[in-house]
């Protein structure tokens, strides 16, 4: 086997050039799509930009931050907002772990049946939100939907998603688990696949059972699929805010930080068709969702990277 | 790799940044037209449910070039019905035209406004009656997206066209101007702090149609205990909600510009005594007078669910009487009666609805002035007022509709509704508002005491007054 010497790996002179040339268009669409608008809006969070066109904007410092975080009692219910957007994380990511890692286990074994149900699960996950939405608004319809009826034998009543916001909000975090639990599931399928086979066998003859094969072989070697999913689902949960624009819309005491900061960005807050648009302010609001995704996800990191270390070395 | 593989490459690559540049240029749209003045235009069917066919004109010379009227309107059934009637009657008289109308809803219009006049991807579009601005005695709000679009420049000014006249001077200087402009042509008001009564159901239970607070309850209390339901409302959209309770709010402050003005000041207060006794009612509305699961049924839904007989009054704007058309039985539209004093539950309140407006850089603004001209034309608008059930702008049109002759004697004491003139503070909660308060209510949200409430509602507003 002829020896390789990295360092000419693709040939001397400007030839060397190649991989940068092939990966430089990637990187410039990267630029321009995401790391552009990221910057943009950190700049716009210190101006008071309406995103109208022909507006001036002007440069205002630290005020909309100023103004989200301590004036009146808008900013007690701004706090509110960052509050419920950590709850609903650590619900989502919690219950959708779980429930992904069971169906992935469940439907790791070869039984008949195993690929309808995968794709039966997997199935909400392509579906767009708008649509899961509404499938899950007609689901919960306070009069005849099929939920209402079945409760109905048991004498209870409720609006559902237009009722008591602790309720809706839960209902919402049903509705964000059964969409995305799907990928969560499809990764630990992943990795329990790249698992050899003959480490059970060896585990088996040593007289491992079933609970013993999970925890010291399936969730050791899952090592990566967990932290991937780890993070994949705290970072989608943190960012959430369609569903709740589909399902409840703007309502007092159910907002999550990723919707206050469309509600702003858009006229959305306080039900009048002529409240004025605060890109600016909504701006200055997403970097502090930025912020809180980055401590949460720089800390969930450091976390998944000792634990990967000790299993994998 | 070679050096002829490598050129390809760079050669494909700058082919490929050539072609996105290219697709990047602005394409310039078909060039500015000239429609000149109106002459006799062919007339087409209109759809069952409108009451006469629009006319349009049609202009002299045609244009050479083919163009395409970008329109943008709000979901409201019988307006949007009767638009495309409208545009089929337009484009017969305009060959060259097409119009290509968008619907969103109502909700979201605004934001298709802002995004679709900064994109400059609109000529006309549908735009809420001018309100909402800052008073003199306001301090730190921030301007309404309408001034704001004029301000960037993105509105055309429509001051001078002939077609503005035909609209009432009140009208235009209270919806549609700004700086001494005139920027939009409002097409109607309309009422929304009444409610329709099932007067067959109201009949049938012995019931008397309510003209005080007392009655209400004792009335809603009947129908309950024959198996009926009360009162219905499209609670789904949210907002359908507390707007059935506007009437109430207008029964116990019948001066709403008074109400903001003294809410500002703290002449009047949402914790005062006068304040509570509404808040109290307004729970008794949300959670006793509407029946179960109305946040389950859409606004566009409710009029068939009032259709379905059983159900004796639907508190919502007349913009839903079209849709009362076929029910088969008698109805009226009376003033919700929120007081005990009849003298104070005689008024309706509302606002300027719906008008239009022209994007200042429309690459079409002859054919787009030609639109709201042909629409302005007396016998298309009387066809519109009769289709949607607004109460007309133009002086010389009349609502010839059931709800026309139902809500005549009350449009003497029509008046403009505290929500059009409702600015918040910046930094006010979100109890601030405390005239949404029957969403607030359980079972729609976690509110149970109504003194509770009020005491949040004015400290909310008070902490944004501080911050002014």
């Amino acid at each position: 086997m002829a020896i390789i010497d990295r360092k000419y790996l693709f040939d001397k002179g400007w030839k060397s050039a190649a991989p940068i040339a092939l990966l430089l268009p990637g990187f410039l669409l990267y630029l321009l799509i995401a790391v552009g608008p990221s910057l943009a809006t950190a700049v716009y969070s210190f101006t008071d930009a309406t995103g109208i066109r022909g507006i001036p904007v002007s440069w205002i410092g630290f005020e909309n931050y100023d103004e989200f975080l301590f004036i009146g009692a808008a900013s007690r219910d701004n706090i509110a907002a960052l509050v419920r957007t950590i709850y609903f994380c650590f619900f989502v990511t919690t219950i959708q772990f779980g429930f992904g890692l069971l169906l992935a286990v469940l439907l790791n074994r070869k039984l008949k049946g195993t690929k309808f149900f995968r794709t039966l699960f997997f199935l909400p996950v392509i579906l767009g939100v708008a649509i899961q939405g509404l499938m899950w608004k007609l689901f919960l319809l306070p009069r005849g939907g099929p939920v209402a009826e079945f409760a109905s034998l048991f004498g209870w009543t409720s609006e559902f998603l237009g009722g008591q916001p602790r309720q809706a909000f839960a209902w919402v975090i049903v509705v964000q688990i059964w969409a995305n639990a799907g990928i969560t599931m499809v990764i630990f399928l992943a990795g329990m696949q790249t698992i050899p086979e003959r480490l059970y066998e060896s585990a088996r003859i040593d007289g491992a059972g079933g609970w013993q094969l999970f925890r010291h072989v399936t969730w050791p070697l899952l090592t990566p699929a967990v932290n991937t999913n780890l993070l994949l689902n705290i970072i989608g949960s943190l960012q959430a805010w369609q569903l709740f624009l589909v399902l409840i819309g703007y309502r007092p005491g159910t907002q999550v930080l990723g919707y206050l900061v469309f509600a702003e960005g858009f006229g959305q807050v306080s039900g009048e068709v002529t409240t004025a648009f605060r890109q600016g302010y909504a701006a200055a609001a997403s970097i502090g969702l930025f912020i809180l995704v980055l401590v949460i996800a720089l800390v969930t990191n450091v976390f998944v990277s000792r634990r990967e270390e000790k299993f994998l070395g | 790799m070679t050096h002829t593989s490598i050129g390809r490459m760079l050669a494909l690559l700058f082919a490929v940044c050539l072609v996105a540049a290219a697709c990047g240029e602005d394409e310039p749209e078909a060039t500015p037209t000239t429609v000149a003045s109106a002459t006799t235009a062919p007339e087409t069917p209109a759809p069952e449910t409108t009451a006469a066919a629009p006319e349009t004109t049609a202009a002299e010379p045609a244009p050479a070039e083919d163009v395409t009227l970008r329109v943008l309107v709000h979901q409201n059934p019988p307006m949007v019905e009767f638009m495309e009637s409208f545009n089929q009657s337009f484009e017969a008289a305009h060959p060259n035209v097409t119009v290509d109308m968008s619907v969103v809803g109502a909700g979201d219009l605004s934001i298709a406004i802002q995004t679709r006049l900064t994109a400059g991807d609109i000529d006309v579009i549908d735009i809420f009656g001018f309100a909402n601005a800052a008073q003199p005695y306001m301090s730190g709000v921030n301007p309404p997206n309408w001034q704001t679009l004029i301000e960037a420049g993105l509105l055309m000014d429509l001051t001078g066209q002939p077609f503005v006249d035909l609209y009432d001077e009140a009208t235009i200087t209270d919806a549609g101007s700004f700086g001494g402009k005139v920027y939009s042509i409002n097409l109607g008001r309309v009422s929304y702090s009444g409610m329709f009564v099932n007067l067959d159901l109201f009949d049938a239970t012995g019931v008397a149609v309510p003209t005080t607070w007392g009655e209400l309850v004792a009335a809603c209390d009947t129908f309950k205990a024959a198996g009926n339901e009360c009162m219905t409302v499209g609670g789904g959209d949210g907002w359908p909600i507390f707007v059935g309770a506007y009437g109430l709010l207008g029964a116990m402050y019948p001066d709403q510009e008074a109400l903001v003005e003294g809410l500002w000041t703290g002449d009047i207060t949402w914790d005062d005594e006068h304040s509570v006794e509404m808040l109290n009612r307004m729970q008794i509305y949300a959670n006793e007078m509407l029946e179960t699961g109305v946040s389950g049924l859409s606004h566009d839904a409710a009029p068939a669910r009032f259709a379905a007989g059983d159900v004796a009054m639907m508190p919502t704007g007349v913009w839903q009487a079209p849709a009362l058309d076929e029910v088969d039985f008698d109805w009226t539209y009376i003033p919700f009666p929120g007081s005990d004093n009849p003298e104070d539950n005689q008024y309706l309140f509302g606002k300027y609805d719906q008008g239009w407006a022209i994007a200042a850089d429309t690459p079409h603004p002859d054919v787009s002035l030609e639109y709201l001209a042909a629409f302005s034309e007396p016998g298309n608008y009387q066809a519109f007022v009769n289709a949607v059930g607004f109460i007309p702008t133009q002086p010389t049109a009349e609502l010839a509709t059931k709800l026309g002759a139902e809500v005549a004697p009350y449009l003497v004491n029509y008046r403009v509704g505290f929500e059009q003139y409702w600015v918040a503070p910046t930094g006010a909660g979100q109890w601030a508002n405390a005239s949404q308060a029957a969403a607030w209510f359980d079972p729609f949200n976690e509110w149970t005491d109504p003194a509770g409430l009020g005491a949040q509602a004015q400290a909310d507003l008070q902490a944004g007054l501080d911050a002014g």
